[in-house]
């Protein structure tokens, strides 16, 4: 039996449904009776029920994708500030020097290997050095709607911008731009989804404001 | 000085209320933009903010634990909140109350989830009336919830008081100093459980009951203010209303 509505905002201890294999993201079990754990949208999603929490700090999955400053250089490691006073770590094979060349303060595309107990483990597979552009950082919540349903967002946003967007699962984004117009229009597209993700129409709105921006720089030149 | 009359021959209290009823509550979520999370409540003259900071690394390093998070909680009243003088830094009833709000936010709050991390939780008294430590952890569970803190469920908290021989719910600052029992209550309602309980004063057995029952009830109203609270947070505008 569900007691909830499709979409709806829960909070922390709400009860959801009381089919304990119908539990996911965001739910805990208690007495036979799945609750909510988190304040969040719920969705039934392949037949569990989720909620998707609107707000908090980004938590690292393993396969997530993710952009970071590289902090520290070390013997055996290389820390990866990801933002939010996270760091991460690419660890190096003994006596060799960091892949890529890696120096202090740059900016790698690096997906997350392994989370837990010991810290965040950073894949060297995949690794890339993101060599220049503007770093925009989002609230890491609004990073799935940024992408849109397998990335219509995202491709509308590269279309109408004519920007290309690096996008960190942990909320780092990195736009780089044919000229400072585009990569304004691109900048404030990205801050309307982080103000109003859970809002509907917003890619109407995304739209209009990159066409209101770009046609305006287009009036001038 | 005279002490004043707290329950009149109409069976009212000196601010007009009833002896079961609430004080005027209003709570805000969000209001805080340098934090993870926050709220604000005012319980009839009681004003209260609440921030929540993390999950974020662990500062000093030592306190730090392998398998679970840790919470910090800091209760402060503002020198300007109350009447007489309130010294700049930490009394030990504040000391007193931040231990026994994040002993009750601990209970509900899935620790497991966040190892080696910090979770700051500041209450900051504005103004004092009254029901300051059960408005304040009314306000850091909505800040937490805010933050996306995972937790259980979460926490209400209301006080009971006896005054001229009688049980009065929500006690205000004059039934405190010139009652003769408070007892401040917080309970997960969901979960059904009491998280904080307190009695300053003398109550019988019976008393205690009825007065938990009292606190039970006004519990869940304040439980349903919350949920609206978080609710209205991400409620849509119908079209045409947005700027």
């Amino acid at each position: 039996m569900q007691y909830f509505r499709e979409n709806e905002v829960v909070v922390p201890g709400q009860l959801l449904t009381d089919d304990t294999r119908k539990r996911g993201f965001g739910t805990y079990v208690r007495d036979g009776k799945v609750y909510a754990s988190t304040t969040g949208i719920v969705k039934t999603i392949n037949g569990g029920v989720r909620v998707i929490p609107v707000s908090g700090r980004y938590k690292p999955e393993r396969g997530d994708k993710v952009i970071g400053i590289v902090a520290d250089v070390k013997p055996n490691v290389v820390e990866v500030d990801l933002g939010g006073e996270m760091v991460a770590v690419l660890k190096l094979p003994e006596r060799e020097s960091p892949p890529l060349n890696l120096d202090i303060g740059d900016c790698i595309y690096a997906e997350v290997k392994s989370t837990g107990l010991r810290g965040i483990l950073l894949s060297n597979e995949g690794l890339q050095k993101i060599p220049s552009g503007i770093l925009v950082t989002i609230n890491s919540a609004k990073v799935p709607r940024l992408i849109g349903r397998k990335g219509s967002m995202i491709q509308l946003l590269r279309r109408e911008s004519g920007c290309d967007f690096w996008v960190g699962r942990n909320g780092l984004i990195v736009i780089n731009g044919p000229d400072p117009s585009s990569e304004f229009a691109a900048i404030a597209a990205i801050n309307l989804i982080d103000r109003e993700a859970h809002k509907p129409g917003l890619t109407e709105r995304a739209i209009q404001l990159l066409r209101k921006i770009k046609g305006g720089s287009g009036e001038q030149a | 000085m005279n002490r004043p009359k707290l329950i009149d021959e109409n069976g009212l209290r000196a601010d007009g209320r009833r002896p079961d009823e609430l004080r005027k509550i209003r709570m805000e979520v969000g209001v805080l933009e340098k934090t993870d999370g926050s709220a604000y409540i005012e319980v009839g003259g009681t004003k209260i903010y609440a921030g929540v900071i993390g999950p974020r690394e662990v500062h000093p390093k030592h306190l730090e634990l392998p398998d679970r998070g840790v919470i910090n909680c800091r209760y402060h009243m503002a020198s300007f909140s109350v009447d007489e003088r309130k010294p700049l830094g930490m009394t030990r009833r504040e000391i007193e109350l931040s231990k026994v709000i994040r002993e009750a936010l601990e209970t509900v709050v899935f620790l497991e989830e966040f190892p080696r991390m910090m979770v700051d939780i500041f209450v900051e008294v504005i103004q004092a009336d009254g029901g300051t430590r059960t408005a304040g952890i009314t306000a850091a569970s909505l800040a937490l919830a805010d933050a996306g803190i995972p937790m259980a469920d979460l926490i209400a908290a209301t006080a009971v008081g006896k005054v001229e021989g009688q049980l009065v719910l929500d006690i205000n600052e004059l039934e405190d100093k010139y009652g003769e029992a408070d007892m401040p209550v917080a309970m997960a309602p969901n979960l059904n459980s009491i998280v904080l309980l307190q009695l300053n004063g003398r109550m019988t057995v019976e008393e205690m009951f009825k007065g938990l029952e009292m606190a039970q009830e006004a519990i869940k109203k304040i439980h349903g203010l919350q949920t609206e609270a978080l609710r209205n947070k991400y409620k849509v505008e119908p079209e045409g209303s947005e700027v």
